[in-house]
C-alpha cells in the first residue's frame, strides 16, 4: 500500500504570544488538512523534543499552544528556540503511526433527529447520507470546546453543510455531531449549534482515568451504523 | 486525628478549588483554579501549612460549623468580614477551630472572592491530578458541583511544608493590564486606540467562566465580527461577541473558542481583574510581554 503523499511546504507558522505565558505556532487562519496536518505533527515533534520552560503542548485545529513558566524561559528565547525546531522541518502527522478507532453509531431516530434534515438538505436519502457518512475515513483533527469533544474530517465536498440557525442547549454525550464537512463527537453535556445525527456508545471522556480521553488527534476513525 | 466541618450556608457558586490543575488542555479541560491566586497563596501561608485545596467563596460569604476535630484555617482574598463564635477576627487572618466552633464570613466592602485554607487536606478525589471544581466540566472538588448547605467536608492527613511565604495584600489600582491578543490584528488601529483610551464597567453577568463587560462608549458596537477556525484560549483573553459585547475569559474558559479576542490580561493582574465587582469601571493598558514578564518576576503591583 502507498503511503500518503508526502506534504507541500506550508510558509512559516506565525509566532504569536497568547498573553504572557503561551504561545501560539499557527499554520494558518482558516481550516484545511494540510494546516493540521502540520499543527498535529508540530504538536508530537515539539513534545518528543521539548523546549525548556514550556510546560504544556496542546495541539489545536491549525496551531499548537505552547505553555510556558515565564520565570524560566523568556519570550525571545523560546520563540528562537521554536524556529530552531521548525527550520525545514515538514511535519506530517501521517508519518507517525496513529491508532485506528470503529466508532459504533445509531444514526436518526431519536439518536439523531437531525438525520432526515441534513441528508434532505444535501439531495440524499437517510440511507444513502449515512454511507457516504461512513465511506470515508476521518481523521481526529483536534481535541477541543468541552473535556473529548473530537472534531474529525473531512468529508467530500458533497457532504459540507452549515451548523443550524438555532442552539440546542443540551445534547447528551456519545452524541455524534454533523456540520460544516466535519463530524463530532461529544463526550459530555454540551449546548451544541451542530446537527445531531446520531449516538455512539463510544466514550472518550473518563474522568478516572489518565490519561482522560481515549482519541488523539490523528487517529483514523471509520463510523459504522448500527441496526 | 481527621476533623469534620458542615458547610451551614454557602454563597452561590462557592466551589473547591486549587492552584489549577494544569496539562489537560489536550483533553478539552481547562486548569480551573483559584479565580484570584494570590489570594489562594497567601491563604496558604496564614493557615501555616500548604494544603492542596481550599474552599473559595463568592461575595456573600460562607458560615462553617467544625462538627469535629481541630484545625488551622487561613482566610484571605477581597475584604471579607470574619467572626468566630460570634467574636470578630482579623482579615486577613488566620483561626483555631474546634468541634462545636462556628466561623462566619460576610460580606466586606470590594471583592467577588475569598479563600478558606485548612492546615491539612481535604478528603475529597483527586481528579486528573487536581482537586478544582469545574461546574461547566461537572468535575472535581465535591461531586464536581458548588457548595451548598449541609455539605460535609472531611479534612484528612497534614499538609505539607510550607512554600510560599506570605503575600502583601495588593494596592496597585491603575489601569488593568493587557497584552494585544491573538485577533488584534482584525480590529482597526483606531479601534485599538478607543479600546485603550474607554472607560468599561463590569456587568451583573460574572462567573468563573467570564466577566461580561458593558461598554457604554460602544467602542465594538459596529465592529464587524467574523466567523474565526476555532483556536486555543487562555485565562484573561478578552473576547468580542457577535453582538459586540466583551467578554474576560476567566479560569473555567472553554479550552477553545471561535470569537475574536483582542487582548489577553497579564497574568499580573488577573487577580486584582476577577475581584473586581459588577459596576466598577475598567480601563486597559497596552504592555508588551517582556513589560508583563519583568512585573511577574519583580513580583511588584
Amino acid at each position: 500500500m502507498a503511503g500518503p503523499a508526502p506534504l507541500p511546504m506550508l510558509p512559516p507558522p506565525t509566532l504569536l504570544p497568547l498573553g504572557d505565558a503561551a504561545l501560539l505556532i499557527r499554520f494558518a487562519t482558516s481550516l484545511t488538512d494540510l494546516a493540521n496536518r502540520t499543527a498535529i505533527g508540530c504538536a508530537q515533534a515539539l513534545a518528543r523534543d521539548p523546549v525548556p520552560g514550556v510546560v504544556e503542548v496542546v495541539p489545536n485545529l491549525v496551531s499548537v499552544l505552547l505553555r510556558y513558566d515565564p520565570r524560566i524561559v523568556a519570550l525571545n528565547t523560546l520563540m528562537g528556540e521554536v524556529r530552531l525546531r521548525l527550520f525545514g522541518l515538514s511535519f506530517d502527522a501521517a508519518a507517525s503511526p496513529a491508532a485506528a478507532w470503529t466508532i459504533p453509531t445509531r444514526f436518526g431516530g431519536g439518536a439523531g433527529p437531525d438525520l432526515e434534515e441534513v441528508a434532505a438538505a444535501l439531495g440524499l436519502t437517510a440511507e444513502a447520507f449515512v454511507a457516504a457518512h461512513n465511506g470515508t475515513t476521518l481523521r481526529v483533527l483536534a481535541t477541543g470546546f468541552a473535556p473529548g469533544f473530537v472534531y474529525c474530517g473531512f468529508h467530500s465536498e458533497a457532504l459540507v453543510l452549515p451548523r443550524r440557525n438555532v442552539v440546542r442547549r443540551s445534547v447528551p454525550r456519545g452524541s455524534v455531531l454533523f456540520a460544516a464537512g466535519q463530524t463530532a463527537i461529544t463526550a459530555t453535556e454540551i449546548p451544541t449549534g451542530w446537527h445531531v445525527i446520531g449516538h455512539t456508545d463510544f466514550a472518550n471522556f473518563d474522568m478516572a482515568a489518565l490519561p482522560p480521553t481515549t482519541l488523539a488527534p490523528g487517529d483514523q476513525l471509520i463510523f459504522e451504523a448500527l441496526a | 486525628m481527621s476533623a469534620v466541618l458542615t458547610i451551614s450556608r454557602a454563597a452561590p457558586l462557592s466551589t473547591i478549588q486549587d492552584a489549577g490543575r494544569f496539562g489537560m488542555l489536550r483533553h478539552g479541560i481547562s486548569a480551573s483554579g483559584a479565580m484570584d491566586a494570590g489570594a489562594f497563596r497567601l491563604a496558604g501561608a496564614l493557615a501555616g501549612v500548604q494544603s492542596d485545596g481550599a474552599i473559595e467563596f463568592t461575595a456573600a460569604g460562607l458560615d462553617i460549623e467544625m462538627s469535629k476535630g481541630r484545625c488551622v484555617a487561613g482566610m484571605a482574598g477581597g475584604g471579607f468580614k470574619a467572626a468566630h463564635n460570634g467574636t470578630s477576627l482579623a482579615w486577613p487572618g488566620r483561626v483555631e477551630l474546634k468541634a462545636g466552633d462556628r466561623l462566619s464570613i460576610t460580606p466586606g466592602d470590594w471583592g467577588n472572592y475569598g479563600y478558606l485554607r485548612f492546615d491539612r487536606n481535604f478528603d475529597l478525589p483527586v481528579v486528573m491530578g487536581g482537586l478544582s471544581t469545574s461546574t461547566r466540566a461537572m468535575i472535581g472538588g465535591l461531586e464536581g458541583r458548588a457548595l451548598k448547605a449541609g455539605d460535609v467536608l472531611a479534612l484528612a492527613g497534614v499538609g505539607s511544608p510550607l512554600k510560599d511565604s506570605v503575600i502583601e495584600p495588593r494596592q496597585y489600582d491603575g489601569p488593568i493590564r493587557v497584552i494585544w491578543g491573538l485577533h488584534a490584528d482584525m480590529f482597526t488601529q483606531s479601534l485599538r486606540q478607543r479600546f485603550l483610551h474607554a472607560t468599561f464597567a463590569i456587568a451583573r453577568q460574572m462567573d468563573r467562566m467570564g466577566v461580561r463587560l458593558s461598554d457604554p462608549s460602544g467602542v465594538f458596537a459596529a465592529a464587524k465580527i467574523l466567523s474565526l477556525v476555532s483556536d486555543a484560549v487562555v485565562p484573561g483573553d478578552i473576547q468580542i461577541m457577535g453582538d459586540g459585547t466583551p467578554v474576560v475569559l476567566m479560569r473555567d474558559h472553554q479550552p477553545t473558542g471561535g470569537y475574536p479576542r483582542i487582548a489577553t490580561i497579564a497574568s499580573v493582574d488577573l487577580d486584582r481583574f476577577a475581584q473586581l465587582r459588577p459596576g466598577a469601571p475598567v480601563a486597559f493598558q497596552s504592555i508588551n510581554v517582556d513589560h508583563a514578564h519583568l512585573l511577574l518576576r519583580s513580583g511588584q503591583p
